[in-house]
């Protein structure tokens, strides 16, 4: 790739100047202190996983003392809460703000709020941790009352969320400007993905501001007695499906819109992409049923009804099969590729960004399978709370999104630092480590689960049971355990490498899309937010509100006039 | 809106996938009566001394049907042991006194999460003699991993011949 210089390119309207491929000073710092928190947050959750598969383990049922976390439930809320929902979240922000930025060649509309965005959420996660660290937050990442934290905990897990609010609020204001300039064009569609999760994750935040905000955080204050276990897990779970989707889409813009560009090729159909974006946005929230198949206090409808419309939010997954693909075809073909099928290894995999994103792409397909499993009705009663979700989620949250947020930062790190990446080779070892430890992790764990193992257990605990059938595939998984601790070590010497000890400069480039297809073949239906804002209403309105009304009953349940538990 | 003539075949060929997993789980559903569990109502967790869970054991209501009123909580399940035999059709009745539990049991389908304040309600069959495990599934504290007992299928001879004396 040529070294491009930095240009200036003033917008028509406001006379305020963008550099066009340059990264910026004061974008390198706000972007990077994103980054930095969720790695900081992530060196701890992630040290914690293979401690977890060595203590499950019966050849070795670790039981070590370490200074905190000895607790093995402690651990487990740490290591959930942050890795799935710090790193994950703070990553998010900070690539979307970059990719919004670029693409659309203008700074945020406000910097202000930006930032007052990150010390909020910065803030959180600072009274989230401190209660995990002290012990009185051990309620694991999806804090199912009537069992109880810190107050701090939700008060935190709150400004989390009220953070990304704001932030999310800043980015739509800024393409709100963009499109007042720009009457006609198409919003790029790495852009058109990041407005799409936006606007699903505030509709699913919802829920779960709601169950925090008026049932948890009341109760934890002891200003109620009790709550409705059955109507919190309802509200977590209209949040907790699109979570996974926020977490996914991130990592979809790199595989549609970096991915191609890295490989030095155009993307198959950017139609097609704002299909899947458009689909997942509406279709990631009124499905979250699925996670209470065997909750007693949901009808077999509604359970049903959600069943269905989850098998359609396959759709766009396998639509992205297909468009990927197509992409790759190219790829290969440019690389030297004749065959019917050799475009497929004729690839760079010595590229730490490109084999990162690929073994994303190779665990999200056992992802994807056992996803359409769990979410097949009848079929989860053998499934639910076994150890084989946990094989699941590691492949996707852990394998598709964790993988190609770690390849985003291979390629977004030396831009922001202006340094080349550090030890490349130990780079792409990280990533192949990555690939093959989760890929014997997840099938390890899938398998135990078939045999009976339940998630979420202390193994080495006293009292604990381990079936015989089980314990080969527990001891297997801490094997990929010890794979993943290598790779996550790796990882680390990498990014602190390419910090502080990189001597070589980096080409300043950001080489994103910086506008959408001029053809007639995408149409402008897809920005008719009106129109969306509608659908989403009306969809969940359908497809939620019976189940709550399922679960709520207004004669003898908890709330029931006059019922002492529920108000005091 | 264009659609490349190959990614037509594309979609084409995964409704028709998605559609047969749904026919296959409606089948299941229909036909072999593989359903997801449901509720037998509310209950107040307070006063489960005034209800059927008053003395949580296993009832046989003839013909190999029993039912089972179980209760969970923290860090153990009533009744603590269960003991069928072999062929017996079981239905649990089972609910939380305190905080949220779960229930399995090895190699059946039978798959619960006990909340306090709702009846859960499920079945299934034991054909083969054997020992399983029902186990809590859903964190509930300190001595989650504690929380496990035993279902005893008995071979038909054996029960019989234990009647007999």
């Amino acid at each position: 790739m040529q070294s491009v210089k930095p240009a200036l390119q003033s917008t028509e309207n406001d006379g305020r100047a963008f550099p066009l491929l340059s990264t910026i000073a004061s974008e390198k710092w706000f972007i990077g202190a994103h980054i930095f928190v969720a790695l900081a947050a992530l060196s701890i959750g992630i040290l914690l996983g293979p401690y977890q598969a060595f203590r499950r383990a019966p050849a070795f049922l670790l039981q070590i003392d370490l200074p905190v976390f000895s607790y093995y439930y402690q651990a487990l809320t740490a290591h959930g809460v942050l890795n799935a929902l710090v790193f994950t979240t703070f990553f998010i922000m900070g690539s979307s703000y970059f990719v919004v930025q670029r693409s659309l060649q203008r700074p945020l509309k406000s910097m202000q709020a930006a930032w007052v965005a990150f010390w909020l959420m910065t803030v959180g996660l600072l009274m989230a941790a401190f209660a995990i660290i002290t012990g009185q937050a051990s309620v694991l990442y999806t804090f199912y009352p009537p069992m109880q934290a810190e107050w701090t905990f939700y008060l935190g897990l709150a400004l989390v969320i009220v953070g990304t609010w704001v932030g999310l609020a800043d980015v739509f204001a800024t393409y709100f400007d963009w499109r007042k300039e720009h009457p006609g064009q198409k919003v790029p569609l790495a852009v058109y993905a990041i407005l799409c999760n936006f606007a699903m994750w505030f509709t699913a935040s919802l829920g779960v501001a709601i169950e925090v905000l008026f049932m948890l955080l009341p109760m934890s204050l002891g200003l109620i007695d009790t709550t409705d276990v059955q109507v919190a897990r309802i509200l977590f779970w209209f949040f907790g499906h699109p979570l996974v989707y926020f977490w996914l889409i991130p990592a979809y813009v790199s595989w549609y819109t970096m991915m191609p560009k890295q490989l030095g090729v155009r993307l198959f159909s950017d139609t097609m992409g704002r299909v899947v974006f458009l689909m997942l946005m509406i279709f990631s929230i009124p499905i979250g049923v699925h996670h209470l198949y065997v909750d007693p206090g949901v009808s077999e409808a509604a359970k049903f009804m959600h069943a269905l419309l989850t098998f359609v939010v396959a759709a766009p997954s396998l639509l992205t099969i297909f468009n990927l693909a197509a992409t790759l075809e190219r790829s290969g073909r440019k690389r030297g590729a004749t065959g019917l099928l050799d475009w497929m290894w004729k690839q760079p995999w010595g590229n730490p960004v490109i084999v990162s994103q690929f073994g994303g792409m190779i665990l999200f397909i056992f992802g994807g399978i056992t996803g359409i499993m769990n979410a097949s009705f009848n079929l989860n009663v053998a499934l639910h709370n076994t150890t084989w979700v946990v094989g699941h989620f590691h492949t996707t949250v852990g394998g598709a999104v964790f993988m190609t947020y770690i390849g985003m930062l291979y390629w977004m790190l030396p831009m922001l630092r202006g340094r080349k990446l550090f030890w490349r080779w130990a780079a792409t070892l990280q990533a192949y480590l990555w690939l093959g430890g989760m890929l014997i992790f997840g099938g390890s764990m899938g398998r135990a689960g078939l045999e009976g193992a339940i998630r979420r257990t202390d193994l080495a605990g006293q009292g604990a049971y381990i079936s015989d059938a089980v314990a080969p595939w527990l001891n297997m998984s801490a094997f990929a355990g010890f794979l993943l601790l290598i790779s996550a070590v790796l990882l680390y010497v990498v990014v602190i490498g390419t910090l502080f000890f990189s001597k070589e400069e980096s080409e300043n480039v950001a080489p994103l899309a910086t506008e959408g297809p001029k053809d007639e073949y995408a149409p402008g239906i897809f920005e008719k937010w009106n129109l969306w804002v509608v659908v989403i209403i009306g969809s969940n309105i359908v497809m939620w509100l019976p189940v709550l009304l399922s679960a709520v009953d207004l004669v003898n349940g908890f709330w029931a006039v006059g019922n002492p538990g529920a108000a005091r | 809106m264009h659609i490349e003539r190959y990614e037509k075949l594309w979609i084409y060929a995964f409704v028709i996938m998605l559609a047969v997993f749904v026919a296959a789980l409606m089948a299941g559903a229909i036909l072999f009566n593989v359903r997801v569990p449901g509720s037998a109502g509310l209950i107040n967790p307070a006063n489960l001394d005034e209800t059927a869970f008053a003395n949580p054991g296993i009832h046989d209501m003839g013909d190999g049907n029993y039912e089972v009123y179980m209760v969970a909580r923290m860090w153990s399940f009533q009744p603590s042991e269960i003991v069928v035999p072999e062929g017996a059709h079981v239905t649990f009745y089972v609910t939380s006194a305190d905080v949220t539990h779960g229930f399995i049991i090895e190699h059946h389908n039978a798959n619960l999460e006990v909340l306090p304040g709702v009846i859960g309600v499920t079945n299934t069959t034991f054909n083969t003699p054997g020992t399983f495990k029902l186990q809590c599934h859903e964190y509930c504290g300190r001595g989650h991993q504690m929380m496990h007992i035993d279902i005893i299928v008995e071979e038909t001879e054996v029960a019989l011949a234990a009647n007999e004396e």
